[in-house]
C-alpha cells in the first residue's frame, strides 16, 4: 500500500441497500444530470486529490484519494461535510448508515461492486456500466488523473476493477440466469424460440405483471403485441401504452380469442377468471399453427390455462409457481457462482495490492538504471571524443559497448539485490538490467 | 505420409470430442476455445490425408469401407464446424465428434491397401456420386441429431427443468431449423448422387444394374427421404414423431450401406 500512501490514501465512503433504508438512499441519490457537478465539488474538497461518485438506486459511494491529515477522523469530516453541504442532509441522519473502507479493503469493495457481488440482485449486469459512467464523468471533470500521470491512483484502479468484473463474468455463471419472474419468462421464451425477433406476444387480461412480462419480451426482440380483454377499451389502452414505432400492436375482441390466438407465439394470461384456455382450444390453436410451438405464461390465480395443455406436443405452459421455481433455481446457481467469484476477487485484490507494494522498489530500480545508463553514455561519449584522431573500428566500438554494459550491470547487481530484499514479492518485478 | 496426417487428425478430433463436453454441458468458454480449433485443425489434416492418399493411389475414388467412412467423418466434422460458426452452439459436437473419432480411428490404425478392380471406371463422376451420397448421409445423420436435441430440450422445458446450468441445448426453433435445413440440403445431394451413379452404371454395366439389391434399396431410401421431407414440411412434424421418422429413414440408410455386401455393382476394390 506504500504507493497509495505516497500519492495519498484511498478511501471509500458510502451507503447501500444493506446499510440504509430507501428514504435515506433517495435523499442521498445524485441524478446523472448533477453527477459531474457533484464530482467536481467533491474533488475540490480540502485534502482530496482524486474523486469519483457512484450513485445508483441502491448505493451512493464516494471513492477518493486523500492526503493523510484530511482523513485523520473516521468518517473523514471533509467527506461528511460534502454530503451535508451538497445534499443538505444533517450529518446525524447519514452517519449511522455510512460505511467506510480504506486502502486494501476499499480496493476489495470496489472490485466486488464492479463485479456485481455487492448488488441487491447479485450478478445483475447494470452496475458495471454505472461504474464506468461514473469513471467517465470523473475523468471529464478532471477529478481523476489520466493513466499516464505518475500520481494517478484511481484510473489504474478502476481499469483493474473493470477487468476483474470481466473476469468474474467470463469465468463464472454469475450473470447467466434470470432471477425475476418477468425475465425468467423471457429467458424461457428464448429457449423455445431462440431469437424473439419477429415474434408475436398476446396479453390476455390486464395486470401489472403481464405488462412487465410483455415489456421484457419486447426488449428481447418481439415485434408484435396483441391484447385481449373482456373490456375492449381497457385492451386498447394497454395496447396504446405499449405501442412504439418499432412495435405493432393490436386488439383481439375477447369473444374471438380462441379463433385468433394462433397468431401469437407467446400467450401471457392474467385474467384470473380461470380456464380461459382448455386442451381443445390448444389443439385447435396448434392445428392452425401447423404445430409450431406456443408458449403460455399463466400468471393468473386461479390459473387461466389448463395444466393438461402442457402435455400437448408443441405447447409449453408455465404458471406462477413454475416461474418462481425457475427463478429460485437460478438464484441458487447465482449464490454458488458468487462464492467462486469471491475467490477471484480475493486473488485479484491480493495481486493488485502486491503490485502496489512493489511499485516504489520498481520505480527506485528504474531510476537507478536510468542514472547508470546516463553515466555510461557520458563516459562513452567522452572516450569517443578523446579518440577522435584515431577513430575505433566498429568491432572495437562493439567490444567497448559490451564491456561498459557488463560493468554497469555488475556494479548495479549488489544494489539490485538490496532492493529485492526490501521488496515484499520482488519475483518478476525487478530484474537485472540486462534482462537476466 | 497420409496415414500420419490421419493419425494427427484422429488425435485432434479426440481432443475436440473431450473438450466439447465441458464447453457445451457446463458452458465453459475456455474449453470451447480448445474444442473448436482442435476440430478445425483435425478437419484440415484429415482433408490433407485423404487428398494425399488418393493422389498416392493414383485414383479419385475411395474403394473400401474404411476410406468411405473416413470421408463421411470429414463431412460430419465440417458439419460441426459450420453449425458452430452459424449458430454459435457446440452442442452438436457432443454427438458428432465422437462419431467422427470412431469413423476415423480404424482407417488411421488399420489401413487397407486397396486398388481399383476396374481401372476403366476411374472417373470423376463416380467420386461425385460417392461424395454427394455421403453428404446426404451426413445431412440425414445431422437431422437425426437435431431432432434428438429437440426432443431432449422439449422434455426439459415440459418438465420445468430449464435450469441455466443445463442450458447447453440450443433453442427448440434453432434445432428444428437445423433438422429441416439438413434434410433440404441432403435431398438434392441424394437425388443427384443417385442419378449420377445410375448413369455411370448404365454406361458401364447396362440395364441389369437395376436388379442389384443395393440399387433397389437406394431407390427405396430416396422415396423414404422424400416422404420424410414432405411430411415434415406439410404437417409441421416435430418432437417425438420427427425423431421416429428420422430414425426410420436412418435405418433404411444403414440397410443401404450394409447392402454393399450383396451388391455386385458396388465392388471397386481388387480382390
Amino acid at each position: 500500500m506504500s504507493q497509495i500512501n505516497q500519492s495519498g490514501t484511498l478511501l471509500l465512503l458510502g451507503v447501500n441497500h444493506t446499510t440504509a433504508p430507501i428514504d435515506v438512499r433517495e435523499r442521498l441519490a445524485i441524478p446523472i444530470s448533477r453527477l459531474a457537478d457533484a464530482t467536481r465539488t467533491l474533488a475540490h474538497q480540502p485534502g482530496v486529490r482524486e474523486a469519483l461518485i457512484l450513485s445508483t438506486c441502491n448505493r451512493v459511494e464516494l471513492l477518493t484519494v486523500q492526503d493523510a491529515p484530511a482523513i485523520a477522523t473516521s468518517p473523514p469530516l471533509g467527506m461528511m461535510s460534502f454530503l451535508h453541504d451538497y445534499l443538505n442532509l444533517p450529518a446525524a441522519d447519514i452517519q449511522p448508515h455510512v460505511y467506510e473502507f480504506r486502502e486494501r479493503e476499499a480496493i476489495r469493495h470496489l472490485f466486488r461492486v464492479a463485479s456485481s457481488l455487492d448488488s441487491m440482485v447479485v450478478g445483475e449486469p447494470q452496475i458495471l456500466g454505472q461504474v464506468k459512467q461514473s469513471w467517465n464523468v470523473a475523468r471529464e471533470v478532471g477529478a481523476i488523473s489520466s493513466m499516464g500521470a505518475l500520481s494517478s491512483v484511481l484510473d489504474p484502479l478502476l481499469q483493474r476493477a473493470f477487468s476483474v468484473a470481466k473476469k468474474v463474468r467470463t469465468e463464472t455463471q454469475i450473470g447467466s440466469s434470470s432471477v425475476s419472474i418477468a425475465s425468467v419468462a423471457a429467458e424461457l421464451a428464448r429457449k423455445i424460440f431462440g431469437s424473439l425477433a419477429g415474434k408475436t406476444v398476446l396479453i390476455v387480461g390486464a395486470g401489472k405483471m403481464s405488462d412487465l412480462a410483455a415489456k421484457h419480451l419486447i426488449q428481447q426482440g418481439a415485434t408484435t403485441l396483441l391484447v385481449s380483454n373482456r373490456t375492449e377499451a381497457r385492451a386498447e389502452k394497454i395496447a396504446d401504452s405499449l405501442r412504439t414505432p418499432a412495435i405493432t400492436t393490436g386488439v383481439i375482441p375477447f369473444e374471438q380469442l380462441h379463433e385468433q390466438s394462433h397468431r401469437a407465439d407467446i400467450v401471457i394470461t392474467s385474467t384470473g377468471a380461470g380456464q380461459v384456455f382448455m386442451p381443445d382450444h390448444a389443439r385447435a390453436l396448434l392445428h392452425r399453427r401447423r404445430n409450431r410451438p406456443v408458449f403460455f405464461i399463466d400468471i393468473a390465480v386461479p390459473r387461466d390455462v389448463a395444466p393438461e395443455i402442457n402435455k400437448l406436443e408443441g405447447c409449453f405452459v408455465y404458471d406462477m409457481d413454475d416461474l418462481q421455481q425457475v427463478a429460485a433455481q437460478n438464484q441458487a446457481v447465482r449464490s454458488r457462482e458468487a462464492e467462486a467469484a469471491e475467490v477471484i476477487v480475493s486473488k485479484e485484490v491480493a495481486r493488485y495490492s502486491d503490485r502496489l507494494s512493489q511499485a516504489p522498489a520498481i520505480a527506485a530500480f528504474k531510476q537507478l538504471q536510468l542514472s547508470a545508463e546516463a553515466v555510461r553514455q557520458q563516459e562513452l561519449a567522452r572516450t569517443a571524443h578523446r579518440l577522435a584522431a584515431q577513430p575505433l573500428t566498429p568491432e572495437q566500438q562493439a567490444a567497448i559497448e559490451a564491456l561498459t554494459k557488463s560493468l554497469t550491470a555488475k556494479l548495479l547487481h549488489s544494489q539490485l539485490e538490496a532492493l529485492r530484499e526490501t521488496s515484499p514479492d520482488p519475483g518478476d518485478a525487478i530484474s537485472d538490467s540486462d534482462g537476466k | 505420409m497420409s496415414l500420419l496426417w490421419l493419425r494427427v487428425a484422429v488425435l485432434l478430433y479426440g481432443i475436440a470430442a473431450l473438450a466439447v463436453l465441458p464447453a457445451a454441458l457446463y458452458n465453459r468458454p475456455r474449453w470451447r476455445h480448445v474444442a473448436v480449433p482442435a476440430a478445425l485443425a483435425g478437419a484440415f489434416f484429415h482433408f490433407v490425408s485423404i487428398v494425399e492418399m488418393l493422389y498416392a493411389a493414383h485414383r479419385a475414388l475411395p474403394v473400401d469401407t474404411h476410406e468411405t467412412l473416413s470421408m463421411l467423418a470429414l463431412l460430419l466434422a465440417a458439419a460441426f464446424l459450420l453449425l458452430t460458426a452459424k449458430y454459435r452452439t457446440v452442442a452438436f459436437g457432443i454427438f458428432l465428434l465422437p462419431v467422427v473419432v470412431l469413423l476415423t480411428i480404424v482407417p488411421a490404425f488399420r489401413p487397407g491397401h486397396e486398388t481399383l478392380a476396374y481401372p476403366a471406371i476411374r472417373t470423376g463422376w463416380l467420386l461425385l456420386h460417392v461424395a454427394l451420397l455421403l453428404a446426404a448421409y451426413a445431412a440425414l445423420f445431422l437431422s437425426l441429431i437435431a431432432s434428438l436435441l429437440y426432443l431432449i430440450q422439449e422434455r426439459r422445458l415440459k418438465q420445468k427443468l430449464a435450469s441455466p446450468r443445463r442450458s447447453w441445448l440450443p433453442p427448440l426453433e434453432t434445432t428444428d431449423q437445423i433438422a429441416l435445413k439438413a434434410l433440404l440440403f441432403g435431398l438434392p445431394c441424394m437425388t443427384a448422387g443417385l442419378l449420377i451413379g445410375s448413369v455411370v452404371a448404365l454406361q458401364t454395366i447396362g440395364p441389369t444394374f437395376f436388379a442389384d439389391p443395393k440399387v433397389l434399396l437406394s431407390l427405396a431410401m430416396w422415396v423414404a427421404y422424400m416422404l420424410m421431407i414432405f411430411i415434415r414440411q406439410h404437417s409441421g412434424l416435430r418432437g417425438r414423431r420427427a425423431v421416429y421418422l428420422s430414425s426410420f429413414v436412418f435405418l433404411v440408410v444403414l440397410a443401404v450401406w450394409s447392402a454393399n455386401a450383396l451388391s455386385v455393382v458396388h465392388r471397386f476394390k481388387a480382390p
